[in-house]
């Protein structure tokens, strides 16, 4: 170990490095390496917490973890390969959570540094909060396929993870999914959402019939659609599910109405169509069997998933997906259903056949299901070298803070491609010093919440806005000014307000909420703005800058389709150049702050950001 | 610039680039043989995460080279790692040095109990352990002792911890029977890589805008254009220089004199160390540590005055960077070579051409063009 060899380190380093107690957060991709570089540097105090099990998907980068491991806890495996390499290490392993209520401000004290190497923003703003509660140097990490970084946390002295926002989860309006999609990602929305109408969580944000109320079919389109609900009675009023239960779930008859009488029903909305193509509505019988765009297919490809399927291939593959989904959600209990997961193979099955039998009546070219997968369930993609790299930087930062060297900590990204000064890891030139109103580290946080006080109800506070938005674990809420207790962490006490809406509890616009979450030692005041919800827009906006509270278009927009992303490497707000959807207003800042070239002046726009989380419930 | 796509990129069959240079748009498939055995369904499962990055027919590539690895120690160690994660077809490790106590610096594939034994063979088993699905060889000879024949076996040599000469020796081997030749070391926090491709087709994605024209399906069609913009792939050629040019390179000519303010201080160091590495028989060695930073001193003075390059581009400071081979550099570097070796095996992707750098104390990791 190279502490432990005289000579090898200068003096400091060395008795720093034997003697520093520290926190690796996460032991997937970025977790393994750091942890093979800690024990072989010579560190000997290490602790490493990771929920997470192992599964074969990750065996292709982390390298501490091999087949006859999988099920089996990512951070007590990586601890005993570990030990293999120094055995005369002392790692803790915990198989947990590290937002638990467990490691408090206290248990992040002990720590000369913790670094993290997690897979989610919700995880990384929760021990960016405790790091700077318990102020231990914190050095943040992630990759997302050949791009990566690493970041200096230190409170005062640089930004935090939260002083600049992240960009929100990308949404489609609901017309473009159920009436005129135009991409292959409008298509798996669509699909995802019936999945959910048919077996899942009944959302009625989700709804995949036509949507009447399209603004854009509004005018000359009256006729055609009374014509339209004539001839279909009231089908359009029941339910999805109901009208599918109704019919068993027979595929040929949900095949009919999902892409042939909706279809149907969508042509006669004309006015969608003035400036389109219009849809193609498709008959069970009579289902085109060749292969789009075959040239471009490997026809003796025998992975599946890899293949462009024809269309009465997808027919068959939904059907069949159909029929062991209902045997599925049949079996489950009274009230209890199926959850999307992309690695369920009926339920991704279900996604790519719907999404291509879609793509194929509204002209958009179709995705193998390999594709499909990916966007669906927001897969990042990763590799064990821009890991590998990642996990050696991070620990070049951790020598540096345990010499006091902080100011050599600047961020450094790693690039897919050489930038014009030919660098591929590339150190910015300066530390960026804390955001002066950033909602979680300035000396006194405060956001703005937009919101209709009477509709949202306190259990929405609570955990759409304070937990889901605001990454709090156990807040408590008062009414400033008039001391009313309104959310409180005790169990029980306050569930009474839970359904009440903020209005009766004498929340107006105008009003000051104080929120404190104990475990993350975190004041924040919240001032109430009335806001009616507009439509197709977002039940609430937190604004983290007040001054430039003025109506404007999100403009963020990030990853993938919506639903949980399946970062299950180590992602950072780094721009995937190869994912068009990754480009945000505020990642490409980022990226810009990432060239050092005139550092400054670019850094310096970059704090003008506003805002910005939205919400839905 | 427009000009008609049919519906799928791959079709194109050539266009003017920007610059004047002839870009041909060419299916990757066809550019190389295709491989017709088929990933299995473990594999695709197993490599996941990385196909979704680089694509299937890399990954059929990859499956298909035969790679040496010489000198097993701290960076050979993460390229053995690296490159076996990826999935390559073999890799043969070739070390005839024991496991020392300095290893455990970095060398994570020996365990602690083989010291004294070979580190090839003590760094099998570890070596196979990270993925069955590749065949994993050591080989405890001297690599000065192989015959040039022995390399023909080969489509990759990735050399380390070698003298100058024997770097040298392989990479003209390699020339002569086409193989991809890289070497690269770490000293302490510091490290380089070389690449000698010789003539290297590659592809390459460049994203187009252009009009797609879309198929109509029904009734009294409309065309209706959209702009898309498309990912094409595009062929390259990049030709490289033997390691014996990068070490000729004339600092006093008129090229590089130029050159040389702008020019970091790392491949003089690696330079330096490369000398002492011939000179003394070994690297740096922590037990020596004055002495050899001392010996270093007066090598660089000998070895920049060669050049005709100032003393103070090297500065004695640098040289308490050099002991020892660190694991986060080896990390670094060894996941930099290993990205390169599999962007060369995949031919995809430009390749850095010819050399890299990291530099510790700026944490600042480069590519440059020595030596053409
Ligand atoms: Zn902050």
């Amino acid at each position: 170990m190279a502490a432990s060899i005289a000579g090898v380190f200068e003096e400091n380093l060395k008795s720093a490095v034997e003697t520093a107690k520290v926190l690796v957060v996460g032991a997937g991709g970025i977790g393994c390496e750091l942890l093979k570089n800690l024990v072989l540097s010579g560190f000997k105090d290490i602790e490493i917490i990771d929920l997470d099990t192992i599964d074969v998907s990750n065996l292709n980068r982390q390298f501490l973890f091999h087949k006859q491991h999988v099920g089996k806890s990512k951070a007590a495996v990586a601890r005993e390969s570990a030990l293999t390499f120094n055995p005369n290490a002392c790692i803790k392993a915990y198989h947990d959570s590290i937002t638990s209520s467990e490691y408090g401000v206290s248990f992040f004290k002990r720590f000369a540094l913790v670094m993290n190497a997690l897979d989610n923003r919700a995880a990384r703003n929760h021990v960016n909060r405790m790091c700077l509660a318990a102020d231990v140097p914190l050095v943040e990490s992630g990759t997302a396929g050949y791009d990566g970084q690493v970041e200096l946390i230190k409170k005062g002295l640089t930004q935090c993870y939260e002083c600049q926002p992240k960009a929100a989860q990308k949404t489609f309006p609901g017309c473009t999914i159920r009436n005129t999609p135009s991409e292959p990602i409008h298509c798996i929305v669509w699909a995802k959402h019936l999945f959910n109408q048919l077996f899942g969580e009944d959302d009625p944000d989700e709804d995949v019939s036509p949507d009447m109320a399209d603004p854009e079919a509004a005018g000359g389109a009256g006729d055609a659609l009374k014509v339209a609900s004539n001839e279909k009675g009231n089908v359009e009023r029941v339910s999805t599910r109901s009208w599918s239960q109704s019919c068993k779930y027979e595929p040929e008859k949900l095949f009919h109405k999902l892409f042939h009488d909706d279809i149907k029903y969508l042509l006669s909305m004309d006015n969608l169509w003035k400036k389109r193509r219009p849809p193609t509505p498709l008959l069970w019988g009579n289902l085109p069997d060749a292969v789009a765009g075959c040239s471009r297919n490997d026809i003796e490809s025998v992975l599946k998933d890899q293949k462009n399927w024809s269309i009465a291939e997808c027919a068959q593959i939904f059907a069949d997906s159909c029929r062991n989904l209902k045997n599925q959600f049949e079996s489950l209990k009274d009230d209890d259903h199926l959850v999307w997961d992309k690695d369920d193979k009926n339920a991704m099955d279900f996604v790519a056949s719907c999404a291509n039998i879609r793509a194929y009546i509204f002209g958009i070219s179709q995705k193998t299901r390999f594709d499909v997968k990916s966007m669906a369930g927001n897969i990042i993609p990763a590799i064990a070298t821009t890991n590998a790299i990642i996990a050696g930087v991070v620990v070049l930062h951790a020598f540096n803070i345990l010499q006091n060297n902080l100011e050599s900590c600047q961020t450094v990204y790693l690039r897919p491609k050489p930038t014009h000064r030919n660098q591929l890891i590339v150190p910015e030139k300066f530390l960026n010093p804390p955001n002066p109103k950033c909602y979680v580290c300035s000396p006194k946080p405060q956001v703005t919440l937009c919101v209709d006080v009477n509709s949202m109800t306190v259990k929405d506070l609570e955990e759409q806005v304070l937990k889901k938005t605001l990454n709090m674990v156990a807040p408590d809420v008062i009414l400033d000014g008039k001391g009313t207790v309104i959310i409180s962490s005790e169990e029980g006490e306050t569930t009474e307000n839970n359904l009440k809406k903020l209005e009766e509890l004498g929340i107006v616009d105008g009003s000051v909420l104080k929120v404190d979450d104990f475990l993350q030692n975190y004041e924040l005041s919240i001032t109430i703005v009335q806001r009616l919800v507009p439509k197709d827009g977002p039940d609430f906006d937190v604004v983290a800058d007040s001054s430039q509270l003025k109506p404007k278009e999100d403009k963020a927009e990030s990853s993938g389709a919506n639903g949980a992303s399946d970062q299950d490497d180590d992602l950072l707000e780094v721009v995937e150049e190869q994912n068009p959807n990754f480009t945000t207003a505020d990642s490409k800042k980022r990226k810009t702050a990432g060239e050092t070239d005139d550092g400054i002046s670019k850094k310096q726009k970059t704090k003008d950001v506003v805002l910005v989380v939205r919400g839905e419930i | 610039m427009k000009f008609a796509i049919l519906l799928h990129p791959s079709e194109i069959v050539a266009a003017v680039g920007d610059c004047g240079t002839c870009i041909q748009f060419t299916s990757y498939k066809k550019m190389v043989e295709i491989n017709t055995t088929e990933l299995t369904e473990d594999e695709a499962e197993l490599y996941d995460r990385q196909i979704r990055l680089w694509g299937l027919d890399s990954q059929k590539r990859l499956r298909k080279s035969k790679i040496l690895l010489v000198g097993i120690k701290g960076i050979g160690a993460e390229i053995c790692k690296n490159i076996i994660l990826a999935g390559v077809k073999s890799v043969t490790i070739l070390d005839n040095g024991v496991v020392t106590d300095e290893d455990s610096c970095s060398q994570f594939l020996a365990p602690r109990d083989q010291i004294g034994k070979n580190r090839a063979e003590a760094s099998l088993s570890r070596a196979q352990q990270l993925n069955p699905m590749v065949q994993v060889t050591a080989d405890s000879e001297d690599v000065a002792d192989k015959p040039d024949t022995f390399f023909g076996d080969f489509d990759v040599i990735c050399a380390t911890e070698c003298p100058v000469e024997q770097l040298i020796r392989i990479n003209q081997v390699c020339r002569e029977k086409s193989i991809k030749f890289f070497c690269c070391d770490v000293f302490g926090m510091f490290g380089y890589t070389f690449t000698d491709l010789q003539i290297h087709e590659y592809a390459e994605e460049v994203t187009v805008h252009n009009i797609a024209s879309i198929q109509d399906c029904e009734g009294p069609a409309k065309k209706i254009a959209k702009v898309d913009p498309v990912k094409v792939t595009t062929k390259r050629t990049a030709t490289f220089v033997p390691l014996q040019d990068v070490l000729d390179v004339d600092w006093s000519s008129e090229t590089y004199i130029k050159r040389l303010p702008k020019t970091d201080c790392s491949y003089f160091l690696m330079r330096v160390l490369l000398r002492f590495r011939s000179k003394c028989g070994h690297d740096p060695s922590p037990k020596k540590r004055q002495e050899d930073i001392k010996e270093l001193c007066s090598i660089r003075n000998e070895v920049l005055a060669k050049l005709e390059v100032p003393v103070d581009k090297v500065p004695d400071e640098l040289f308490s960077h050099v002991f020892a081979e660190l694991s986060p550099a080896c990390a670094i570097v060894g996941g930099v070579m290993a990205q390169e070796i599999i962007k060369a095996v995949s031919q995809k992707e430009s390749p850095h051409n010819n050399m890299f750098f990291f530099n510790p104390t700026k944490n600042v990791g480069f590519v440059d063009c020595i030596g053409h």
